[in-house]
This record gives structure tokens, sequence and C-alpha cells, in this order.
């Protein structure tokens, strides 16, 4: 498959992909190593909080998330990381057996002023569960090279 | 350290949170199961990345930052109660704002991450403030790694 480079990134367009379920065991598993608070670890203690019942770790939504982008886009695309991100918001809980998939809209895209052979790509990317409910949204800029000698190619 | 409520708080306080060494396999385990780009996995593509070697996710970072931050706060719970005082409920985090992955984590580098308080402010639920936290992490070398501020839900002390 051809490697998308940034030329193939146009503002204005969106894109929607992945169908990814969420375990109990995988919210627990990521909670025991990173985020290990109750409502991300035990249904019990977490129907007493203002979690309201195990949630997954807002951590483990963004990593999930970064996965569903690998397998969409990111591992056919001439990504070069990302320098951050502006915002993230939780805006509601993931919960076990949700199934999530996102949907991506590229802002703007502009050849960086000191990686002439890079561009920044400034996208939103919303995690969406099955209802088509938003649980996240994060903005932010992307590194991908330049095609070299080339125009996009879509 | 800064105490458990959101009375606790003050704009300015800092605290460290603690190191977390990044191991090799450790990088690799997180980038297989989350960020499986070359430069996350492979020392060879790494090298021709503009990192120029092998990195850790950035959301691998955070998230150990967080497990320090939790552990703080964790301990701090278990102190109050140890003094006869009632832990308040835990509040949820609200989002992140400005996260800057300045510079790459390498395979054991030794990560210092701290906090600093930047804002607080009071929310329509009169049971919860919100506190904006700056987590900073610098390597071994004194140079920032990344950089975010936590938008965190802390319990009001209710006269």
């Amino acid at each position: 498959m051809d490697l998308l480079y940034f030329e193939d990134f146009s503002p204005g367009e969106v894109a929607e992909y992945g169908d990814r379920m969420v375990t109990a065991e995988e919210i627990v598993e990521f909670a025991r190593e990173f985020d290990p608070q109750p409502f991300h670890l035990d249904e019990a203690a977490a129907r007493g909080s203002m979690a309201g019942g195990l949630r997954a770790s807002g951590w483990h939504s963004a990593a999930l998330m970064m996965r569903i982008n690998c397998d969409a886009f990111f591992l056919r695309a001439a990504s070069q990381g990302s320098p951050g991100i502006e915002s993230i918001d939780w805006l509601r809980p993931v919960r076990p057996g949700d199934r999530l998939s996102v949907r991506r809209t590229t802002i703007s895209a502009r050849v960086s002023r000191s990686r002439p052979d890079i561009g920044v790509v400034e996208g939103r990317f919303e995690l969406m569960n099955q209802n088509r409910e938003v649980v996240m949204r994060q903005q932010g800029p992307m590194f991908i090279r330049r095609r070299p000698g080339g125009e996009a190619r879509r | 350290m800064i105490g458990v409520y959101y009375e606790d708080h003050e704009v300015g306080q800092t605290a460290r949170l603690g190191a977390h060494r990044f191991t090799r396999e450790a990088i690799l385990d997180f980038a297989r199961r989350f960020d499986p780009q070359p430069f996350h996995l492979d020392e060879a593509a790494a090298a021709e990345s503009i990192f120029g070697g092998l990195c850790a996710s950035g959301w691998h970072t955070v998230s150990a930052s967080m497990r320090l931050l939790v552990d703080g706060r964790s301990g701090q719970r278990a102190a109050a109660a140890a003094r006869g005082e009632d832990p308040p409920p835990l509040g949820l985090g609200a989002g992140v704002r400005d996260l800057r992955w300045s510079a790459p984590v390498k395979p054991d580098d030794v990560i210092e991450f701290s906090l600093r308080i930047d804002s607080m402010r009071e929310t329509r639920r009169p049971q919860w403030g919100l506190i904006g936290m700056r987590i900073i992490g610098v390597n071994q070398d004194g140079r920032e790694v990344c950089a975010y501020t936590l938008m965190g839900l802390a319990a009001r002390r209710l006269a």
C-alpha cells in the first residue's frame, strides 16, 4: 500500500474508522499499571464513587485511541510523531463492553518552518462509543513527511 | 506534598512526584499494545526517524507520570486515614491542556516528575473544585521531556 504523505491530508476532510471492544480485564490491567484508582480497578468500589461504575482511565482511552489511529492510518503514513496535544477532554466514561471508533477531522495543514521536509497537520480526534456519543476529544498537531518531489496522490 | 482536599491546594504550590526509569522492555511492551509506530519498536527504523533512535510513546510517558501522581495521592490519603481523618471522595480528571512532548524519552532514561498548581476554581457542584496542575517530566540531563496541565476535580471541605 502506498504511504500517506503530508500532501494527502487536506483541511476539512473527515474520516471515521475503528471498532474496538473494551473489556473489563484490560481496563483493570491498564489501571493496575498506570492509574490505580478504585473506579478504574474494582466494580464494587466504582459504584460508590463519582464514576458510578467501573470506567477506563482517561489515559487508557487516549492509548486506545492511539492504537485505533495507528491501525487506521499512522502505520501507513509517513508519520514523524507529534510535538504535543493542545487539549484532551474526557467527556463520558468508557465502560466494559463499549465499542470504540474514531472520527478524525483535518483542521489545517502547513509545511514546517524549521524542517521543510516535514508537514504539520492539525487534527481533531473524537473517540466515540457504540451509541456515537463522543467520549473523548483531542486536538493537536502531527508531523508527517512531505512526499518527495510530489503532490497528493488521491 | 499537598493535602487531599481542594482547600489544601494553593496556586503556585509545587511537589515532587518521584522518578521513573523507562526500560527498553517497557517501552517496547507499551508500544506493541498501544502505539506500534516504527520509532517506538524498531531501533533501525528509529535511527532513520526525526528522533534519531528508539524512544517511548508519548502516551507511555504521560501514563507513567499518572502512576506517580496516583501513588503520591494514595500515600497522602493513607496518612490522613492514619490520623483518624476520613479521606474525601476521589475526583475524576476532566481533561488536559497544553501537552508537550519536548524531547524523546530513550531506553533507560530516568524521568523525574514534579507538579505545580496553576489554577483553582469552584464549579457548579458545591462539593467539587477544579484544579489545574502542571505536570513536568525532566530527564537525567536536566532536559524537559514532557509537560501537561491536568484539569482534575478535587473534593471540597464542606463546612
